[in-house]
């Protein structure tokens, strides 16, 4: 009874813990998939009078730029050569300016697209910008703000799950100081002597990591609990199980194990 | 076996409990230390496994030196020693064969000859049908009885024991006095006893040390 216990005061906010994460992994996932869907929905063009030096273009509203694609000339002169000599077209081709389209990594807002324009026109190489676009702003941006509250959540309860995780471990070690002590007195090294304490955690982080699996498993498979038949016209979820339960996996016990390991180089400190 | 040079011992830097200690003790030797209540004897035998850091001097102890010693050298050491308490230390969540089986699991012995070592040595320690009890289930004097045979179980160098028959009625203490003579005696194992109270007629050749005002002083 006692340790069982002793493992939910370890297991509760754990489990916390790790719920903010899979709803974060939801709510990026929700993102990046919406970012995929309008990610066609833009596109920015720029016409140089010399060619551009694409390395010099690294980021645009903070936003990375992913690649910069050169628009050939002679597509342009395809349409128009019909009606010109082949000097008048050599002519062109050395006349005519350079154009490129820019593919940012992230989709850009309206005042991104806005900030992109005035950066652009500051290079005096470049004669003219021209963004097309459809405006997915309100729901990007919502998308984006639940994105946000919910890493922020994720942070917040992740301090506060270790603040308990660690006090927790501070009562095991009082409650076994006596044995960690006979331990240590016949040559035992302090993490033999605190094994038991080690596989509380262990065991803890364990019930903490199928709980939550569980829970994750089940949401995928039906996911009208989390979003409302209307919005999954709007938005997607398409993660990949294995994924997804590999990190929970490695955040229950990655966090337990640090906590274990900070509190136990404290209590060394202590006492040895 | 234990060589002490000019050792001074203290909790804090100004008042030292053992001053200038010279002794020297030699393999398969029965010693007492004996003293007052607050001489000291205690805080020496701590010493020799590391429990109260030595201030001064060179204390030797089965070729390590205890000086500034620490993390693996500290558990080496330790390794050599059986260590016998007056309040037994048992472990109270383990059985009692589990808890003769900690020096030798340290020691890395696997489960299996660990066990079959614990169940030996309960019957050398007749406790045989005490088996699988815990330490709470026993007397102090079959307690301590576990203790000298969990100090037994990793065949140490050193016996080191301290004021083991201190809770015991006389029955029992003969009983673990016989242990500790059946140690040197039989397998040849250094035993350093501190007591304030030398059993009489204790039938096999001891030497005597005695600690007054941090001085120790050879008896006989």
């Amino acid at each position: 009874m006692k340790f069982l216990k002793n493992t939910f005061a370890f297991v509760i906010p754990l489990t916390a813990m790790l719920i903010s994460f899979i709803i974060y992994i939801f709510a990026t996932n929700i993102l990046d998939n919406y970012k995929v869907t309008i990610a066609s929905d833009y596109s920015i063009v720029i016409i140089t009078n010399t060619p551009l030096i694409k390395e010099d273009l690294t980021s645009l509203a903070d936003i990375r730029v992913e690649k910069i694609i050169t628009l050939e000339k002679d597509n342009i002169i395809t349409n128009i050569k019909s009606n010109l000599s082949k000097s008048s077209i050599d002519l062109l081709k050395r006349k005519l300016p350079h154009f490129y389209k820019i593919k940012l990594e992230v989709f850009p807002t309206t005042s991104e697209l806005d900030t992109i324009k005035n950066t652009l026109y500051l290079n005096k190489n470049i004669k003219k910008v021209e963004i097309f676009s459809k405006n997915h702003n309100s729901v990007y941006l919502l998308l984006l703000l639940l994105s946000q509250i919910s890493f922020i959540l994720f942070t917040i309860i992740t301090i506060f799950a270790i603040i308990i995780i660690s006090k927790q471990i501070r009562i095991w070690f009082y409650e076994h100081h006596e044995k960690i002590t006979i331990l240590k007195l016949h040559g035992a090294s302090i993490l033999y002597s605190s094994s038991t304490i080690l596989k509380y955690a262990i065991f803890s982080s364990l019930i903490s990591f199928l709980i939550v699996s569980g829970l994750f498993v089940y949401l995928v498979d039906n996911i009208n609990v989390l979003l409302p038949d209307d919005l999954e016209d709007i938005v997607k979820i398409s993660l990949t199980l294995e994924n997804s339960l590999i990190k929970v996996f490695l955040l229950s016990f990655g966090i337990s194990i640090l906590t274990i390991l900070g509190v136990l180089l404290k209590y060394k400190m202590k006492y040895d | 076996m234990i060589e002490a040079k000019n050792i001074y011992l203290s909790y804090d830097e100004n008042k030292y409990i053992i001053k200038k200690g010279n002794f020297s003790i030699k393999e398969k030797e029965f010693i007492f230390i004996g003293g007052t209540s607050g001489s000291g004897k205690s805080t020496l035998l701590k010493s020799f496994y590391g429990e109260i850091p030595l201030k001064h001097g060179n204390l030797s102890i089965a070729g390590q030196d205890v000086l500034g010693i620490n993390g693996k050298s500290l558990r080496r050491l330790r390794k050599d020693i059986g260590i016998i308490f007056q309040d037994y230390k048992l472990i109270k969540e383990w059985t009692i064969e589990e808890n003769i089986m900690i020096p030798l699991k340290i020691n890395g012995y696997s489960h299996d000859i660990s066990k079959e070592q614990a169940i030996k040595l309960l019957s050398h320690v007749k406790l045989s049908h005490r088996q699988g009890y815990y330490p709470n289930e026993l007397s102090g004097g079959e307690q301590q009885r576990v203790a000298v045979a969990r100090a037994l179980a990793h065949n140490p160098k050193i016996i080191i024991a301290d004021e083991p028959t201190g809770n015991l009625d006389d029955y029992s203490a003969d009983v673990v006095w016989n242990l500790l003579k059946g140690a040197n005696e039989q397998l040849g194992i250094t035993v350093v006893v501190v007591t304030h109270r030398v059993p009489k007629n204790f039938g096999i050749r001891f030497r005597q040390l005695s600690i007054e005002d941090g001085i120790i002083y050879e008896v006989s």
